[in-house]
């Protein structure tokens, strides 16, 4: 079985991930652009970071035959440093339209703040104006608010809810975001979020249109083997592999293929791992590892 | 024994072609060939957006839909589709290069300071393949004096075909490089076999640092057990020492045919009289010299092939 995961950081994940990613079958990613776990406090950084995206980590994946993309944007934490934000809205529009980049992502709320409001607002027009899709972080805290202020935001600006993913979504949330026509992505990531027998039960639920399941694996204690350990679980609940197939695999891929920029001929004609190619004069690939040992366990609470 | 692990990185950039033989031609129209060319090979939607995108920047020129332009060609062409052309300039460049550039010569209309600031912005955040079409690009652009740093920061790429998009078929670092910038460019092409028959101005911009350097790569390499690329000799011509002639003595009787060819190259053209002696031992190669049979240009054709099988197994 092939996955898509359509939020995971790679940039904090080391190599033995991307080796038990591609052989667990993951076939493609899309990693969002992230705050770093601190505070950035110059643009160039920012630079830097998007750089690293649409270059180094991409040909990182590709050591491990694993097709990357990634969204462009800025998070709502450094969004409220307005000197910064200001300067990183400068920069975005010589990235946004870049081969491989899916979207504006990760943005939205986390404080709930003014200033974070005012950069969704000025990146939902950037998306508007490049025709993009929107990857949309709901917030930690008082997050069934800030998920229903996020759309109405949207909507407000002109978006259509067709075009954005909510990610992070619970059992508090889905409901309203399906219902008025958005994409729902659920992480899988544990003790935080999500665990993905809950996943299954909402699933039972609420079915597999327009629902994503992504692992958001980041520099926190996560999972990028969320999405294949959460289909295994569908499985043996009784989820049907078409069902599995679309929220693991086809519907990120119609999400975010309306960027014009991804689609499935990406990764089924490409040429696997070349052991021997050179980014900047830098080579990665390693031996293989066991797989078996590492999806052995694919509860995650 | 050649050098593996750098003919292995021929093939790193997602399956670039190498297309031989181009030689740079500036035509003032450049603008319509490429779309011309494009014409034939993408969609009639691509070419109308493209065409759409150019009148509108040519008429009104703004950032923002200039870097979207740029960059979405990638949404709208064919990256693996090379396109086909009378101009052997452009003939056999990927989709995306061809319309980058075009969109490249609108900006070049432009007033200095709009050129300067959107070509430096762009190249900054540039991916691999936007900086192949600003660097193949720069034969055409304006203000070329103030865009010198920038090409020779970029042969300092590890990825081949970046480097190659300034090296080969490319006019600008004749014109315009120092001659310590010069040097390190061939030094650089010989150390990761690039095809030297493609550097514009190979034998004019021949200096003795770069022929003393040479000589010094080739001792290294032997001393490793390693050989270097036989065209790597030309630049050495005019600059013969009593070094640089025991080189040639040394190719002169190598088992390597491509050595020997290279040997009597050089043996041909050399004026100074201090490679006499190699006449005899060189008698077959010299002869198939006056017959049109050996050239620079043949030689560097061969060893093309020869790399570019190798990177393919």
């Amino acid at each position: 079985m092939r996955f898509f995961d359509s939020h995971v950081h790679m940039v904090s994940r080391t190599t033995d991930d991307y080796q038990r990613m591609a052989a667990a079958g993951v076939a493609a990613i899309i990693e969002p652009s992230f705050w770093q776990g601190q505070p950035r406090t110059e643009v160039g950084t920012f630079k830097d970071y998007f750089n690293s995206l649409i270059g180094f980590e991409r040909f990182r994946a590709s050591q491990f035959g694993i097709k990357h993309y990634c969204t462009i944007g800025l998070n709502p934490k450094e969004a409220n440093n307005e000197k910064l934000a200001e300067a990183v809205m400068e920069l975005m529009p010589l990235y946004i339209c870049k081969e491989g980049v899916v979207g504006i992502g990760e943005i939205g709320y986390d404080d709930q703040s003014k200033m974070e409001e005012k950069y969704l607002i000025r990146q939902a027009e950037m998306a508007l104006e490049a025709d993009l899709p929107i990857q949309i972080h709901t917030p930690h805290r008082d997050k069934k608010k800030g998920t229903i202020r996020t759309m109405d935001v949207l909507v407000d600006v002109g978006v259509s809810p067709d075009k954005v993913i909510i990610d992070h979504n619970n059992e508090e949330t889905v409901k309203e975001v399906l219902d008025r026509g958005f994409w729902a992505a659920f992480t899988i990531y544990p003790h935080t979020k999500l665990g993905n027998e809950r996943m299954v039960d909402l699933m039972l639920e609420y079915g597999a249109e327009k629902i994503v399941v992504d692992s958001a694996a980041d520099w926190g204690i996560s999972d990028p083997l969320a999405v294949p350990k959460t289909a295994a679980l569908m499985k043996e609940r009784g989820v049907t592999i078409e069902e599995i197939e679309k929220v693991t695999y086809h519907n990120p891929l119609a999400a975010y293929g309306q960027s014009g920029q991804v689609e499935e001929a990406d990764w089924e004609d490409h040429e696997g791992i070349d052991a021997t190619a050179l980014f900047e004069g830098n080579t990665l690939f390693r031996g293989g590892q066991d797989i078996d040992e590492a999806m052995s366990q694919y509860l995650i609470e | 024994m050649r050098d593996d692990r750098k003919y292995a990185s021929l093939s790193c950039v997602d399956g670039f072609a190498i297309h031989s033989d181009l030689i740079g031609t500036t035509t003032p129209n450049m603008r319509d060939t490429l779309l011309d060319a494009l014409s034939a090979s993408a969609s009639a939607d691509a070419v109308s957006w493209l065409r759409g995108q150019i009148s509108e920047l040519s008429e009104n020129f703004e950032k923002h839909p200039f870097y979207y332009a740029f960059s979405g060609v990638s949404r709208r062409f064919n990256k693996a589709t090379t396109i086909q052309s009378k101009n052997d300039t452009i003939g056999g460049w990927d989709e995306f290069r061809a319309a980058r550039v075009a969109l490249l010569l609108v900006l070049a209309e432009k007033d200095k300071d709009t050129f300067l600031e959107s070509f430096s912005a762009v190249l900054n955040t540039a991916d691999i393949r936007e900086q192949i079409a600003l660097f193949s690009a720069l034969r055409w652009m304006p203000h070329q004096k103030d865009l010198v740093e920038s090409a020779v920061d970029g042969l300092r790429s590890n990825i081949v075909d970046i480097y190659d998009s300034i090296a080969l078929d490319n006019p600008f670092p004749q014109e315009h490089f120092t001659d310590e910038a010069w040097t390190q460019m061939v030094l650089k092409a010989i150390f990761i076999s690039r095809p030297l028959h493609r550097i514009h101005g190979i034998e004019a911009r021949r200096n003795q640092a770069l022929a003393e350097a040479i000589s010094d790569l080739a001792h290294e390499r032997w001393a490793a057990g390693r050989v270097i690329t036989p065209e790597a000799w030309r630049s050495c011509i005019g600059f013969i020492d009593e070094r640089i002639a025991g080189d040639i003595a040394k190719m002169a009787e190598s088992e390597n045919p491509d050595d020997r060819a290279a040997a009597a190259l050089v043996v041909a053209e050399e004026e100074s009289g201090k490679l006499e002696s190699q006449e005899t031992t060189l008698a077959d190669e010299l002869s198939k010299i006056e017959t049109g049979d050996l050239s620079w240009k043949s030689l560097g054709q061969e060893m093309e092939d020869k790399i570019i099988r190798k990177s393919l197994t």
